[in-house]
């Protein structure tokens, strides 16, 4: 991490002993700082950054008794300080030279101090060819109670007007020129503000993929975005898109994002559709949940095949035959009431009444009273269910209000185990289907 | 969509019909043997009711064919109308298979040549969880019939699907099974 500022510090012909001043914060701030500098000319950059850095340089040493410095930093600014020994100290009046621009600057540069990105940018812009210290002077500015912003504001405009009235002694006519230039430049950086930030994060985002911050907030940025709406304007021939703010345009890209919009989609319904989905937002965990539900539903299937081949001894359902008949159209016409139920939260009705459904179905054939049968039916349902149907990951809610609900009433004849969880699962597979299913419908 | 109710008559007439076939052959069958020919019918069955929308139906069936001693019964039950749509489907099963695997091969080749340059300690939580939604999708792949041959977006579509019947076929044996007992404990008291 070292090796940027001294690199920066190289092309400001210093040289590059400092320890690392600033802190590891600065180090994005450098390369973006450096993807800057790719349009700044050289010359300019050298010439003004040196004198630049040496007196925004000598700024910070006045500063220092008013900014917490690590000591790594006030070595650095020491340094930079000593190393030109030709610096006069008396400082003429600032106001002379662009003091309306710096100003100006000063109070865009800080307008947005919340952002900890945009105060970098800010002071960027401000001062333009100094990027170490401007970065320590930043981050110095961060580190600080908002309420020295206003000092420092003035003292970097007087620094950056300082700087401007010393070249100007120095060598009229180049530092004019360069003061010219910078302020050219600062006024295209202002005009271009807006649009800079985004060039600031593709820029990140296509030359610094290596650091994870950035990245992180580029796919932050990026999952932000794609909620956002996209204009497109449909015409015979081409679909015109308009890219979001920091992304690419290219057929490739678009049409990732074409993709990522469906698979979301799809996976919305998914979570609609699997029991326990709503927390969950990840990708990831949402697989997770849904190969979880699938393994359950395909092990259910053979449990209940088990069952049937256990319960005949041939494979005769004929008999069964005559009462399914019966037994569909009931269970249909219990789905609405079942939905209704659910809306009210009402467990007794809820678990009451797809049994008593069912129930009342087989007991027409076998001439059994439903009322009766459902009541001793439901109330002898278990106090303890078996461990392995317990399901969490999928019936945790209505589970423990089936609990609630039997732990209850009173027990009465024990029927068999095996009918006895049956029942059970009836009542937290129904209650559990037939909401999300309308969703599909 | 079509309603569930319809879903689940389609899917009982069909299994009813599966195990009636499979009880006529053998008058007297082992439990395994008995669950497996109810799985199996229930299988066909769910699949042959959703047959001409989805693709892991397809698979299913076409699975369910492979084995000898099934494919009998899959034939009855599908009827001879859809037999040929279901060879169809097998052929175009075995070319997506191949079309995937040699897909896989060139993409191995590829990326063996493309070099990234990552420092070691920069692991990006997006590779991570990219890793992560790669090794789960390749599970559920190996759940979902048939699914081996489909790309990401397409999975999540017959995933749904097989929910879907998955929990009819569930809920419908699930009453059958009730039934039954209600049927045997009837007996067995009275």
């Amino acid at each position: 991490m070292n090796r940027a500022l001294p690199e920066m510090l190289h092309c400001l012909n210093m040289p590059g002993n400092v320890a690392g001043g600033g802190g590891s914060a600065d180090i994005s701030v450098l390369e973006r700082q450096r993807a800057r500098m790719k349009w700044q000319q050289d010359q300019n950059f050298l010439i003004g950054n040196h004198e630049l850095n040496v007196f925004s340089a000598q700024q910070l040493h006045q500063l220092q008794g008013s900014v917490s410095n690590d000591p790594g930093f006030a070595e650095y600014v020491t340094r930079a300080v000593k190393q030109d020994p030709g610096m006069e100290n008396g400082w003429p009046d600032v106001g002379k030279f662009g003091g309306d621009d710096h100003l100006g600057y000063g109070a865009c540069g800080y307008g947005n101090v919340s952002g900890f990105e945009m105060n970098y940018e800010a002071i960027a812009r401000t001062v333009s060819c100094s990027p170490t210290v401007a970065a320590a002077i930043s981050e110095a500015a961060v580190t600080e109670t908002k309420g020295k912003e206003s000092i420092l504001p003035e003292k970097l405009n007087s620094a950056v007007g300082r700087e401007s009235s010393k070249k100007r002694k120095a060598d009229k006519n180049q530092n004019l020129k360069v003061v010219a230039e910078e302020d050219a430049k600062e006024k295209r950086i202002k005009g271009c503000a807006e649009e800079g930030d985004s060039k600031i994060t593709e820029q990140n985002s296509s030359s610094k993929a290596n650091i994870s911050n950035n990245n992180n907030r580029e796919t932050s940025t990026d999952t932000s975005k794609e909620n956002s709406k996209v204009t497109e304007v449909q015409k015979p021939d081409y679909i015109h898109v308009r890219a979001r703010r920091g992304q690419a345009t290219d057929s490739h890209s678009l049409a990732e994002r074409v993709r990522r919009e469906k698979i979301s989609e799809r996976m919305k319904y998914l979570q609609d559709l699997v029991p326990g989905c709503n927390k969950i937002t990840g990708k990831a965990g949402m697989l997770d949940e849904i190969i979880n539900y699938v393994q359950s539903l395909q092990r259910q299937v053979e449990f209940l095949s088990m069952k049937l081949a256990s319960v005949n001894p041939r494979l005769d359902f004929n008999t069964e035959n005559i009462f399914t008949k019966e037994i569909f159209p009931a269970c249909a016409s219990t789905y609405p009431t079942i939905e209704v139920s659910s809306e009210m939260a009402n467990p007794a009705y809820f678990q009451f009444s797809p049994v008593q459904q069912v129930v009342s179905c087989c007991g027409l054939e076998m001439g059994i009273t439903p009322p009766d049968m459902a009541l001793r039916r439901t109330t002898s349902a278990p106090v303890s269910i078996p461990e392995t149907f317990l399901d969490p990951s999928c019936f945790n809610f209505s589970y423990a209000r089936i609990f609630l609900y039997f732990s209850k009433s009173k027990p009465l004849q024990p029927g068999t185990l095996s009918y006895k969880t049956s029942i059970a699962w009836s009542f937290n597979k129904e209650d559990q289907q037939h909401f999300p299913l309308r969703h599909l419908q | 969509m079509h309603s569930p109710s319809q879903l689940k008559r389609d899917f009982l007439k069909q299994w009813l019909k599966g195990l009636q076939m499979c009880s006529y052959p053998k008058k007297e069958m082992s439990i395994l043997e008995r669950k497996k020919a109810i799985k199996l019918s229930a299988d066909v069955a769910m699949a042959s009711a959703r047959n001409a929308t989805s693709c892991w139906g397809l698979a299913l069936i076409a699975n369910a064919s492979k084995e000898g001693n099934d494919k009998c019964l899959v034939e009855h039950l599908l009827g001879q109308e859809s037999e040929r749509g279901k060879m169809a489907s097998t052929f175009q099963l075995a070319i997506l298979h191949k079309k995937l695997r040699s897909k896989k091969i060139i993409k191995k080749s590829c990326s063996v040549r493309r070099v990234k340059k990552l420092t070691p300690r920069m692991v990006l939580a997006s590779s991570v969880a990219k890793r992560l939604v790669k090794n789960r999708t390749k599970v559920l792949k190996s759940l979902v019939p048939g699914g081996e041959s489909m790309d990401e977006f397409s999975l999540i579509k017959e995933t749904l699907d097989y929910i879907v019947s998955l929990r009819v076929q569930v809920d419908v044996m699930r009453c059958l099974a009730n039934a039954s007992d209600l049927l045997n404990c009837k007996g067995v008291h009275g």
